[in-house]
């Protein structure tokens, strides 16, 4: 099937801040609705005369629609979460790697987020949780800035309720806070893990994801059961413009999703 | 096609058929481009009648250096290394992705619908041939099948040109990229001057190319002509200026993230990106979205582009690529070693353009050898260490 | 707790890859304690007279400003040490310390260690390099987490 660079339009049915500058928008199909996506994967997302950003989907397969969650940062993401019930977008997708959860099967699955990366790993985990009896356990570190940068964190509980173990940790503590602060690599240290079966998911500002991967690696997982998430400047994401390029990779086509194996030597590379 | 073989049933074509050619071209539905002379150069135009060829016309080419210089002969062919490459016809440098209007629901969008053009190239040296063919495995097949290069490919017709005089920057043969054209050209030609003669041997390469020709005075070349054709392109790749040492260069590109010798190109480079604007295999693109006054009517433009800006690396506030050492290194190591990861070949096609066209005349083939030979160090270095320590 | 203290020290991460003839006499100045939650270890500016090696539970280390009563700055949990500042003068505590949820911990009397250190410099010098990396590591996170890698590009460090 050939690539197109022409978007089909969305419309915004739901509409929820998470954090000040994040929100995660539903959207429903106008036109003919994109192929099947897996978790993992990135649409291109269009506002209308602005531009085009690549968001990672940040829901479940079910259904036509798509759940996308936008961190505001430039002039398109700033349009985008302001789109309200009703407005269209433009969307052009499903692009790249999938996490592969279901290679996690019979093993311990443990998820570490980053910040705005719980939106990438969001479908993972719930494709896990949809059939928690599939891995020996599922597990979630998430690492936020503060308490009220986290996203999602009204579902929390009811991914604890479906099996998972959950655990928050903070960079700073506001007032009431009396969780974990520290960074995430912290809750890793003290998790209890086989490292012979131990399938690890991480996402998050890339600094983040070479310490997570690393202190895995110390905790004797093998980079290839290590999968990260990696980013790279992207204008059409259908592999044709060469700027997602990260050495030999096309991340919107070899990526986002790599196993460390692959990524560890082009993340040491400064500059790559 | 072994260049020796006698009488392989090749045509030849006097000079003066050329101007059938470019009508028998017309006929057939064609817009011809090809080299004619413009501004101090040879540049690539729409050619009315093949006397705007640049016969007589050579260049003298050196590291950052181009000028014309007229032969003592009458080569309509007798140059190489021009500013511009085919792969602006294919590849445009501005196209419109598709444009979208604003309506009561929300928007509109509507893919662009100008027909593909119908172009006749007359004149692709062999690298050039090479060139097209990587281009079109990047932009034109597989799950790029539909893409407007693949429909603008489709609409296009190739005279090739064999090469008997490489040009000083030249460097196709170490590339296996000429100076004998590969498949992919509707017909290939090899310019012969001499004992008064000015004529062309002719390789018919497709069905297309036989229809063409049919309008066209040609007759059987012989064993001689032939032979005479087929042995000068042969010789001219004897007679290379420089080389690469091609099956090394992936690997000696994956192993030189860190070698000294990028600090000292970017010394020199002024990551102008000229280089990236000549090459005919250079394929980066960005995306402009413009709007009018109303805001109503807005359109999504293709447009070149080029690693070497700053900008293009740009993530999270900053650009990752941010000295001109990674951005010389991300090029060379991207032409020369990662694109076979990602497309299957080598993306240097020897044309020799960068050599050229860089203003300060920084030579790859160059910056190769010294990228070989800090490597061979430091593999030697290794291997002698490891004997003294304890 | 079931088992003599020694057997039950010599599981915690700072001991790891210790003789056990220094952990017994580590385990002679120490003594298990089991606190509930909102117990007090010690507050900003007391005498750092003890450390802690936890075993359960989880600890959070603050300051107080005058817009908050208690600022979190880093929660502590089972395999850390609580209390750097024990080893070198002006030995004083730097933040306070609350247990967060049921915590048990051994304690130890930080001058009973000292002693033991200045006379038996072996045992001082396997206790000085684990505390070097527990400061080590938590330096590391510390500046990583100075970085603000979360933050938006733009965002300031410390904006609200």
């Amino acid at each position: 099937m050939s690539l197109q660079p022409v978007p089909v339009r969305y419309r915004v049915t739901s509409s929820q801040a998470e954090t000040h500058d994040t929100v995660t928008l539903g959207l429903e199909p106008v036109d003919q609705p994109i192929a099947a996506h897996r978790p993992g994967q990135f649409t291109m997302l269009y506002a209308l005369g602005i531009g085009e950003v690549p968001i990672s989907i940040s829901g479940g397969p079910a259904g036509p629609g798509l759940v996308q969650t936008i961190r505001s940062v430039g002039a398109v993401t700033k349009a985008l979460c302001a789109a309200a019930p009703g407005q269209l977008i433009g969307v052009r997708g499903p692009y790249g790697t999938d996490w592969g959860v279901a290679d996690g099967a019979g093993q311990h699955v443990i998820i570490v987020a980053g910040g705005i990366g719980l939106a990438p790993l969001r479908p993972a985990l719930l494709a896990a949780l949809a059939a928690p009896d599939r891995y020996r356990a599922i597990t979630l570190l998430i690492g936020a800035r503060s308490p009220d940068e986290l996203v999602f964190s009204g579902e929390l509980d009811s991914w604890r309720a479906a099996g998972a173990d959950v655990q928050v940790t903070v960079d700073r503590a506001t007032g009431g806070w009396t969780g974990h602060v520290g960074v995430v690599t912290q809750l890793l240290d003290r998790a209890e893990l086989d490292p012979a079966a131990t399938m690890a998911l991480v996402c998050g500002p890339e600094v983040m994801m070479r310490l997570t991967a690393r202190a895995l690696c110390a905790r004797g997982i093998p980079p290839g059961r290590i999968r990260v998430s990696l980013e790279r400047n992207m204008r059409c994401g259908i592999a044709e413009c060469g700027h997602c390029q990260l050495g030999p990779l096309l991340l919107c086509r070899d990526g986002p999703v790599i196993s460390y194996q692959r990524a560890a030597p082009l993340l040491a590379v400064k500059e790559l | 096609m072994d260049p020796t073989a006698a009488d392989d049933g090749a045509l030849l074509m006097d000079a003066g058929a050329l101007d059938r050619l470019h009508g028998a071209l017309r006929d057939a539905g064609y817009q011809v481009i090809g080299p004619t002379v413009r501004d101090g150069a040879i540049v690539l135009g729409e050619l009315e009648s093949a006397g705007e060829l640049p016969f007589g016309w050579g260049v003298a080419l050196a590291p950052g250096g181009y000028r014309l210089r007229p032969r003592d002969d009458t080569a309509a062919f007798g140059h190489s290394a021009g500013p511009q490459s085919w792969k602006q016809f294919l590849h445009p440098p501005r196209e419109k992705v598709w444009s979208a209007r604003r309506t009561a629901q929300g928007f509109e969008v509507d893919p662009p619908d100008e027909p593909a053009p119908r172009l006749a190239f007359l004149g692709v040296r062999p690298c050039d041939l090479r060139a097209i063919g990587i281009q079109d495995q990047v932009l034109g097949r597989g799950e790029h099948s539909g893409s407007r290069y693949a429909a603008r490919r489709a609409g296009i017709f190739i005279v090739a040109v064999n090469c008997t005089e490489p040009g000083e920057t030249c460097f196709c043969a170490s590339m296996s990229t000429g100076p004998q054209a590969g498949p992919g050209y509707d017909l290939a030609l090899t310019e012969m001057l001499g004992h008064g003669s000015h004529s062309f041997l002719v390789d018919v390469g497709s069905a297309a190319g036989a229809e063409v020709l049919a309008g066209v005075p040609t007759r059987p070349a012989g064993t001689a002509a032939t032979e005479r054709a087929r042995s000068a392109v042969a010789g001219a790749a004897d007679r290379m200026g420089r080389s690469m040492p091609a099956d090394v260069l992936r690997d000696l590109m994956a192993g030189s993230a860190a070698a000294a010798r990028w600090d000292d190109v970017a010394s020199r480079c002024l990551t102008c990106g000229n280089c990236t604007m000549a090459c005919p295999t250079c394929f980066c693109t960005t995306v402009e979205d413009v709007t009018d006054l109303s805001g109503d009517n807005a359109e999504r433009w293709q447009l070149w582009d080029s690693c070497f800006d700053v900008d293009f690396s740009y993530l999270h506030g900053g650009p990752v690529r941010s000295s001109p050492r990674s951005r010389y290194r991300q090029w060379l190591t991207h032409k020369l070693g990662t694109w076979h990861d990602q497309f299957g070949s080598s993306g240097c096609v020897g044309c020799g353009r960068c050599i050229v066209w860089c203003p300060v005349g920084i030579d790859l083939t160059e910056e190769v050898a010294a990228l070989q030979a800090e490597a061979q160090q430091a593999e030697a270095q290794q291997a002698g260490t490891g004997e003294e320590h304890p | 707790m079931n088992g003599d203290p020694a057997s039950m020290l010599s599981n915690h991460a700072f001991v790891r890859g210790m003789s056990p003839g220094y952990v017994e006499r580590l385990a002679d100045a120490a003594v298990e304690i089991g606190v509930p939650a909102g117990y007090r270890f010690f507050e900003e500016g007391g005498p750092a007279d003890r450390f802690w090696l936890v075993t359960a539970g989880h600890v959070a280390l603050d300051l107080h400003t005058a817009q908050r009563a208690s600022l979190i700055v880093e929660t502590l949990g089972p395999g850390d040490v609580m209390g750097l500042s024990w080893l070198s003068p002006p030995r004083e505590w730097q933040f306070g310390a609350e247990a967060v949820e049921p915590t048990t911990a051994f304690e130890l009397d930080a001058a009973a260690v000292i002693a033991l250190c200045d006379s038996r410099p072996e045992f001082g010098y396997q206790i000085v390099r684990r505390m070097a990396a527990v400061a080590s590591r938590r330096l590391h996170a510390t500046r990583i987490r100075v970085l603000d890698l979360y933050a938006a590009p733009g965002q300031r460090a410390g904006a609200p």
